[in-house]
Parts: C-alpha cells; sequence; structure tokens
C-alpha cells in the first residue's frame, strides 16, 4: 500500500531524508519513531504531496508520486487520511461541518453527508458534541474531531503526526485504541510518534528514524 | 452539491465580513450611479443632437432668367439621388419676402434697391447618414454639375460641429463607462483579495483535504458577484432617488427639467453589470493569487 524506494529529502541543501526504503502492507498499522528532528512529519508530508522529494520514488495504492501533475494532487489527498499535529480545524465551522469539509471536497451529497459524519463522529465518541465549535473543546476532543475528519472518507491510507502529542497519558492510550478499532475495520495506518509508551506491547511494527536515516525496524 | 456549498460558503463569507462587504457595494453603488447619470447625461445631449441632421441643408442657387421647365428638370434629377432626404424650390420673389422677414425693423437696408439682386435656389435636406462635413462636400461639387446650377452653398462648419458633437459623445461615453468599469472591477478585485487573505489559514487546510482550485475559487467567484449584484440594486435605489428629485422636486424650480428624458430601462442593466464586473474583478484577484 505504501512504498518508498530511496527517497531523500534536502533543504538547502542538506539532508532532512536520507535515501529512505521500506513499504507497509495494505491493513497493516506500523509506527514511525524517532526524537525530535529526526525527519517523521517530512516523511509523512512526502505522502500527501505537502513536500516533494527530491530523489527516489514513493507509491501510495496506485499513486505514483513521482509521476503525479499538479491537477491530480486534490484528488490522492481525498484518498489520504491524515492526522495533523496541530490538528489544522476550521474555528468558524463547527465540529459536524469541519467533518463534513472532507466530504464536500469529494462532492458528496450532503444527505449521505448527514449520515457518514454521524457514524464518524460515533466512532470517535464524540456525537453529544456535533454542534459545538472547535475552540470549545479539550485537545483530546479536538483530536479525536481531526480523527474523525481523517477516516469520514473511508480513505486508503491514515498518516497520523504525533496525535498524542498534546494529550495526557490516559487521552493517548483512547487514541491509539481508537487507531486500533479503526485498524481493524481494514484501514492502512502510519503513526509517527517520539513516544516510546505508545507502541509497547502493540505488537505492531514500528519503524527508526534518526537524522534522516531508517536505521532499522522492530516490534512494538 | 458543491455548487450548493460554494453559495453556502459565499453566503456565510458575507455575512461574517458584513463591514468590508457592504462598504464595497456601496462602492460599486456609486460607481454604477455614475456610470448610469452619466448615460442619462449623455442620451438627453444625444437626443438634441439627434434633431440636428433635420436642420441641415445645402442651398443650390440657380442661374438667373432660369425657365420652369428647367428648374422642373433639375428637380427631378436631384429626386433620382439617394443621398436628399427632401427639396425645397425657393424662387427669387421667395427670397425677397424671406429676407424682408428676417430684416423685419432693418428693412431700410433694402430701401434703394431697383431689382431683385437674389438668385432663385432649392433648399436641399441630406439624408442623416450623409450629414458629414466630406459627405456634404462631394454631394455639393456633384450638384454644382448640373447644368442651371450656378453655385452650391454647404455648411462645412455646422456639418463638422454635428459631426464632431456626435463621435465626442461616443468617445465620452466610451472613456466613462471603461474607467468607472476599471473602478468597479478593482473593487472587487480588492474586497476578493482581502478576504481570501482573510480565510488564508482555511483555504491552506481545505487544500490539504484535497479540494481543488476550482472548489476554492467557486465561493469567492460568487462573493465578488454578489458584490456587484446588491451595488447594481443600491446604485438602481440611488437613480430613482435623483430621477424623483429631478421630476417632482427641482422641476417645480426650474421647468426646463421637466424637458429632460430618463430612460428607465437602463437601470435592469445596472445589477446585471454589477454581477459582471464584480465576477470579472474575483477572476483576476484568484488568477493572481497561489493557490
Amino acid at each position: 500500500m505504501i512504498a518508498f524506494q530511496n527517497v531523500s529529502k534536502y533543504y538547502e541543501h542538506q539532508g532532512v531524508l536520507k535515501n529512505i526504503t521500506f513499504s507497509i502492507q495494505k491493513g497493516e498499522m506500523a509506527f514511525l519513531t524517532g526524537p525530535s528532528g529526526a525527519g517523521k512529519s517530512t516523511l509523512l508530508k512526502l505522502m500527501y504531496l505537502a513536500e516533494w522529494p527530491d530523489e527516489g520514488d514513493i507509491v501510495i495504492g496506485d499513486f505514483h508520486l513521482q509521476s503525479l501533475k499538479p491537477p491530480q494532487i486534490p484528488h490522492l489527498r481525498r484518498n489520504i487520511g491524515v492526522v495533523f499535529q496541530d490538528f489544522k480545524l476550521i474555528n468558524n465551522l463547527t465540529v459536524f461541518d469541519n467533518i463534513a469539509m472532507a466530504l464536500r471536497i469529494k462532492g458528496v451529497s450532503e444527505k449521505e453527508i448527514k449520515n457518514l459524519v454521524s457514524e464518524a463522529l460515533k466512532k470517535v465518541h464524540l456525537r453529544h458534541l456535533s454542534d459545538s465549535y472547535p475552540r470549545s473543546l479539550s485537545g483530546g476532543e479536538q483530536q479525536r474531531v481531526v480523527i474523525a475528519r481523517a477516516i469520514v472518507t473511508g480513505p486508503l491510507v491514515l498518516l497520523a503526526d504525533e496525535p498524542t502529542g498534546n494529550l495526557d497519558p490516559n487521552t493517548s492510550i483512547d487514541i491509539i485504541k481508537l487507531f486500533e478499532e479503526i485498524n481493524l475495520q481494514g484501514t492502512t495506518i502510519l503513526i509517527a510518534t517520539h513516544n516510546r509508551e505508545l507502541f509497547r506491547n502493540t505488537r505492531r511494527r514500528v519503524l527508526k528514524l534518526d537524522g534522516g536515516n531508517l536505521i532499522g525496524e522492530e516490534i512494538g | 452539491m458543491t455548487l450548493a456549498y460554494s453559495f453556502k460558503s459565499a453566503f456565510q463569507s458575507l455575512c461574517r465580513e458584513k463591514w468590508i462587504n457592504i462598504l464595497s457595494m456601496f462602492t460599486v453603488a456609486s460607481s454604477l450611479l455614475i456610470i448610469t447619470l452619466t448615460a442619462f447625461f449623455l442620451y438627453n445631449v444625444e437626443l438634441v443632437a439627434s434633431h440636428l441632421p433635420d436642420r441641415f441643408s445645402l442651398v443650390a442657387y440657380l442661374n438667373d432668367n432660369i425657365s420652369q421647365e428647367e428648374v422642373q428638370g433639375i428637380v427631378d434629377t436631384l429626386k433620382k439621388r439617394d443621398d436628399i432626404a427632401g427639396l425645397k424650390y425657393i424662387s427669387k420673389d421667395d427670397a425677397i419676402k424671406e429676407l424682408k422677414q428676417t430684416l423685419k425693423d432693418a428693412r431700410y437696408i433694402l430701401e434703394g434697391l431697383n431689382e431683385n439682386p437674389l438668385s432663385s435656389s432649392i433648399e436641399i435636406r441630406l439624408k442623416r447618414d450623409f450629414v458629414t462635413s466630406a459627405s456634404a462636400k462631394r454631394i455639393s461639387e456633384e450638384i454644382k454639375k448640373v447644368s442651371g446650377i450656378d453655385d452650391v452653398y454647404y455648411g462645412e462648419k455646422v456639418a463638422e460641429a454635428i459631426h464632431l458633437l456626435k463621435k465626442s459623445l461616443q468617445n465620452m461615453s466610451i472613456i466613462i463607462f471603461i474607467t468607472i468599469s476599471t473602478g468597479v472591477v478593482f473593487v472587487a478585485y480588492s474586497t476578493v483579495k482581502i478576504l481570501f487573505y482573510r480565510r488564508k489559514e482555511e483555504i491552506e487546510i481545505i487544500k490539504l483535504l484535497g479540494a481543488t482550485k476550482g472548489f476554492i475559487r467557486m465561493p469567492f467567484l460568487i462573493e465578488g458577484g454578489t458584490i456587484g449584484f446588491f451595488g447594481g440594486i443600491l446604485g438602481i435605489i440611488g437613480a430613482l432617488l435623483f430621477y424623483f428629485a429631478i421630476t417632482y422636486r427641482l422641476s417645480i424650480v426650474i421647468p426646463l427639467l421637466k424637458t429632460l428624458v430618463f430612460p428607465l430601462e437602463i437601470l435592469i442593466l445596472l445589477p446585471v453589470t454589477g454581477i459582471s464586473l464584480g465576477i470579472v474583478g474575483s477572476v483576476i484577484a484568484l488568477g493572481r493569487l497561489k493557490l
């Protein structure tokens, strides 16, 4: 489902990611770990083309990013659910409309949007906050809204960038449990985190990144 | 469905940023009102100017001692031309009578004249399209060649003035329309650009969610068009207030204003013009923004 082949990324001639090669199978849930500045966020950004790789090839499902033309980028992004580190919620829209936005972009009918959003809110246990605005929610609740928005379109891949970075340990465990539930339904998931506690005893594959190099992998 | 969302989003933005939108609507309205009042002024001047060609004529002076048959022959020849609208034969006697009437209190000027010094003539009115300096000159030269005609007088300066007046009015209306329209486009351009930057963060988010350029741009185009439309509606209100002020207030003091004609049907064009110019401004603004 996800394949990186000798991918490198440079910022001002400095390698942020160097010759990265790995793959993640369809339906797999894996972790990407490493210290701050290791290149985790950049690696995720390359997958939804918020950043472009300087070398190598990335394949996501049927999308070969190297040969992707600019007008095809929105199509790629609609097939990838992203849980952003800084949430990226639209503050003047309600929880419902924030989640519905991902579907409206896809051109889904309003009737269908109502059902799908309601279902997604149920999955993240936030149905009672449908009409609330992001600013009135706690960090954990906002994170759940972001997850609901990422899964509501039924993406090929779900990417999460430090999804528990701003949360307390109990809420963090709840969020990981939520990812486990989503993965059980067949969604491929890659979670970037520096918090080793998150993948301890999960029996999931963990890719280790340091200084822009993929230095190995282990089972959590 | 996407279009319904675009309208909803545009409406929400219009309400959220109401002050900047209201300000833009009033600016557009003022500009459209200026266009309307200019059109109204030009329409009335054009109306007056359009009657001037009817008063323009050539005068063909006939040879002395010309017979009645010869005069009829000349009239028949001239009538065959397709640039002449009408003819009027003025005999020597009619000419002196007319002169006496014109001079009225200064008739003594003519005292002492033993014989009528005036020539008989034919007054020739040209068709509207031929009332230009060049046409009048060409026609007069052609007529001069007709046997029995001594000379032809054509008001070169009058014809030129009429022609120039019409041309100037047309050019002036085009310049005013283009200048003010550019102003309206610029208002829509600036407003959409400001609204875009105010929503930049939101736009960045929806881009990451997979929104196409069309999805991002559509609400702004609708917003630009709506500002233009309501600017047009406000323009109509302004123009009607002006019309009622002229008709029911000022014309009591200045009766001449009663003769003014106000073509109310042009007001229908204001919202349409507003929408068009608003969308053009938005298209230019969005085209220059990096999406």
